[in-house]
């Protein structure tokens, strides 16, 4: 992991392109999802912040929003979505492009090379997170005695056990505040330069983390986005992570950050380790972290791993989520009465009937979501194509016919996306129609300028442009 | 406010572990009326897409903790399942087989409703989105901004909506339990379990009736049917015995 942070000393952006490509072939072995830590359970531990620490401005950081794991949510196409473990009111900082317009530059460079910043960093990253809410606990103490060593179990994990409740409250929006960030800045620099040192072992690196972190107040964020970002993308081409997570993830992987996502392979390699090692009690985090050898991994997400699965081995009925509902067999219970005469063979047939039936409508709903999404896609870029050229023929009135034929033929189809409720299987058909339609329209560009009889069809509009204004508002 | 109802409904139905980790349908609606139709301005603009990137965070970091605690889950009942069968060929001894009996009985109620908490994931994750596409509908509606199209995008690939694991494991479930309910074994009416099998199952179970339910109203029929609203839903009849009229 350490190696990472080398290729970070390196500071030409190119040679961070070309980093985050040897990783990624490298990482042939890796197992892990690319993504970071599932901090919630780790992050649980951390002490409640202070509310003088306003770190990571006001409301942002929140107790709360601690155990809602840092969504690398891209909302504007420019921006970069932090990755950040802490609320999504810091990430939306980032959004906020109006607020933060140095924001959007910084973000606008390629995903890659701001990942390979985090690069460096992997398993500091959580440690860094870590530390960034407990340090500001601690600082009214000890800032140094935040150890920040990922590889030693004595790390932020052992700090105080409060646990931070789950507020899932919306943070209404909290502007930036840029003295809360400077004294951040400030307070944040100093533990950077003492702690990161001695993390990374190599001062080249603890050197430029201060700067390339804190230049200005909205850096501080683009550093934790980079963290972030990269955390995720470097190892995020391993085999069985493509496999789990699909190609949606190696997809966009530049675009969202895949989060650390479990997998019954990796899972199962981790058993492994924990086996190896004599059992899960036996076992320790860094022990099985090394087993392993996945890169990506860090002691934190083992460390979690572990606990989740010392609880499921030890404590089924803990794990099983139902114990508060469990009564004792010496308690009545109104509605035992009920069943009653119904075999319990019986009962979880039924129970079973019922998930079954459930499990298959949502599977046909996402489906169906997704596919209107595609088309709805690609509805949107004829309109926008249309209107391009309508806007384009207006200027030369010979040829108006054809837009109109293009718009035509495009209402015709978003008609026939209005489903008949009618029908056997109405589902069915109208996945059909869907399919029909998507083909449809693809061949449309080539049918275009014979399709007189459309313009009939449809009912006329006074121009294209109209048209295409009009139907664009029914898209939104 | 047919959704919110809904929503605020199947929330009040869910594991209690489950419920604030809903979409703030109420919250978000509320913002969205108050802005301004004439001039959305991009400070407000951002404010609402700060706050959906929050209940999205929110929505991915507990399904990915719940899809963790799953894939433990299922290992381990595939190792006691494995244990238990094994036990099957050892000695045919009263006690044993007393035991081995009991235990899978235990196997089966928890196999059962690990199943069903896996589709209430599913469910969880169907939910919010779609309450985020309405209210994103919405918000393009009172504003004339485009915001929706891109969003929903992005929101489609993110990971508490990418079920394809959970999904799989669901089904990997279903074939295991094939295997481990008998097929039709009237002889077996196990008194003592059923305690604790109605009262754990009552959750799973009425959680999982009241989303079926959620899911047919929802899709009954659209007052503002559009190209991107989902055809209604025809379950076919359950066969539902007494003990539904209790969970409703």
């Amino acid at each position: 992991m350490y190696a990472w942070k080398e290729m970070e000393a390196h500071s030409a952006l190119p040679a961070r392109k070309v980093n985050v490509e040897q990783l990624c072939t490298s990482g042939g072995s890796g197992v892990v999802s690319s993504s970071l830590p599932v901090l919630p359970t780790t992050v649980e531990e951390f002490p409640k912040l202070p509310d003088s620490q306003n770190i990571l401005t006001g409301k942002q950081i929140r107790s709360d929003q601690l155990t809602s794991h840092y969504t690398p949510f891209v909302a504007d196409s420019g921006n970069v979505q932090p990755l950040y473990p802490s609320p999504s009111g810091f990430s939306s900082d980032l959004d906020i492009s109006s607020i933060l317009p140095q924001e959007r530059h910084t973000n606008s460079t390629p995903l890659v090379s701001q990942s390979l910043n985090e690069v460096c960093l992997p398993s500091a990253y959580s440690s860094y997170t870590g530390a960034f809410q407990v340090s500001t606990s601690n600082i009214p103490k000890d800032p140094t005695e935040v150890t920040w060593c990922p590889d030693s179990d004595q790390g932020i994990l052992n700090c105080s056990d409060d646990g931070i409740t789950g507020n899932n409250q919306i943070q209404s929006n909290s502007i930036v505040m840029s003295d809360d960030l400077n004294k951040q800045n400030e307070w944040w620099s100093e533990i950077m330069n003492e702690d990161w040192e001695e993390l990374l072992n190599d001062k080249t690196v603890a050197e430029s983390q201060p700067k390339v972190v804190y230049p200005a107040a909205q850096s501080s964020q683009n550093m934790s986005v980079h963290q972030l970002q990269t955390h995720q993308s470097v190892p995020c081409h391993s085999g069985e992570i493509s496999a789990v997570t699909g190609p949606l993830s190696t997809a966009t992987a530049a675009a969202t950050k895949p989060r650390m996502r479990w997998t019954p392979e990796l899972h199962e390699c981790f058993v492994n380790a924990v086996n190896q090692l004599g059992g899960s009690e036996k076992a320790t985090p860094k022990g099985v972290l090394k087993l392993m050898k996945v890169e990506g991994l860090t002691i934190y997400h083992v460390k979690s791993h572990l606990q989740k699965y010392r609880t499921a081995r030890y404590r089924p009925d803990l794990s099983e989520g139902m114990s508060e509902k469990k009564i004792t067999q010496s308690q009545e219970i109104p509605s035992l009465d009920l069943k009653t005469g119904i075999d319990l063979t019986e009962a979880l047939r039924l129970q079973m009937e019922v998930q079954k039936q459930l499990h298959e409508q949502l599977e046909i709903q996402r489906n169906l979501q997704l596919r209107i999404e595609e088309q709805g896609k690609y509805l949107q870029m004829m309109f926008d194509k249309q209107c391009k050229t309508t806007m384009d023929k207006l200027h030369a009135p010979s040829t108006v016919e054809e837009p109109s034929n293009i718009s035509s033929e495009l209402t015709q189809s978003t008609a026939k996306i209005e489903f008949p409720d009618a029908g056997s299987n109405p589902i069915d058909s109208n996945k059909t129609q869907i399919t029909e339609q998507i083909g449809n329209k693809r061949k449309m560009p080539d049918v275009e300028p014979s399709n007189h009889k459309d313009v009939d069809a449809v009912t006329d509009s006074p121009s294209s442009a109209a048209k295409c204004a009009r139907v664009d508002d029914e898209e939104a | 406010m047919k959704f919110g109802k809904r929503l605020k409904k199947q929330v009040e139905e869910s594991l209690p572990e489950w419920r604030d980790k809903f979409l703030s349908y109420k919250d978000l609606k509320k913002l969205v009326r108050l802005t301004s139709a004439a001039q959305p301005c991009s400070r407000v603009e951002a404010e609402f897409v700060q706050m959906l990137n929050a209940e999205i965070d929110k929505f991915n970091a507990f399904f990915v903790e719940q899809e963790e605690d799953f894939i433990i889950r299922q290992r381990e009942l595939q190792e006691r399942i494995k244990r238990v069968m094994e036990d099957d060929g050892t000695g045919g001894s009263q006690p044993s087989e007393m035991e081995h009996a009991k235990e899978m009985s235990r196997i089966r109620k928890d196999i059962v409703n690990f199943h069903g908490e896996m589709v209430l994931l599913e469910n969880y994750s169907s939910i919010n989105y779609t309450g985020l596409a309405k209210i994103l509908k919405k918000y393009d509606k009172r504003t004339g901004r485009v915001l929706r199209l891109p969003f929903i995008e992005k929101v489609l690939k993110q990971p508490f909506f990418t079920t394809d694991l959970v999904s799989e494991m669901v089904k990997e479930c279903e074939r295991t339990i094939e295997l481990v309910l008998p097929v039709a074994d009237r002889g077996q009416s196990e008194q003592g379990g059923k305690g604790e099998l109605v009262a754990a199952e009552q959750s799973v179970f009425r959680n999982t009736i009241a989303a079926l339910m959620t899911m047919q109203e929802l899709r009954k029929g659209s007052s503002t049917y559009g190209h991107f609203s989902l055809p209604p839903l025809s379950l076919p009849d359950l066969q539902l015995p007494s003990p539904i009229p209790i969970l409703q």
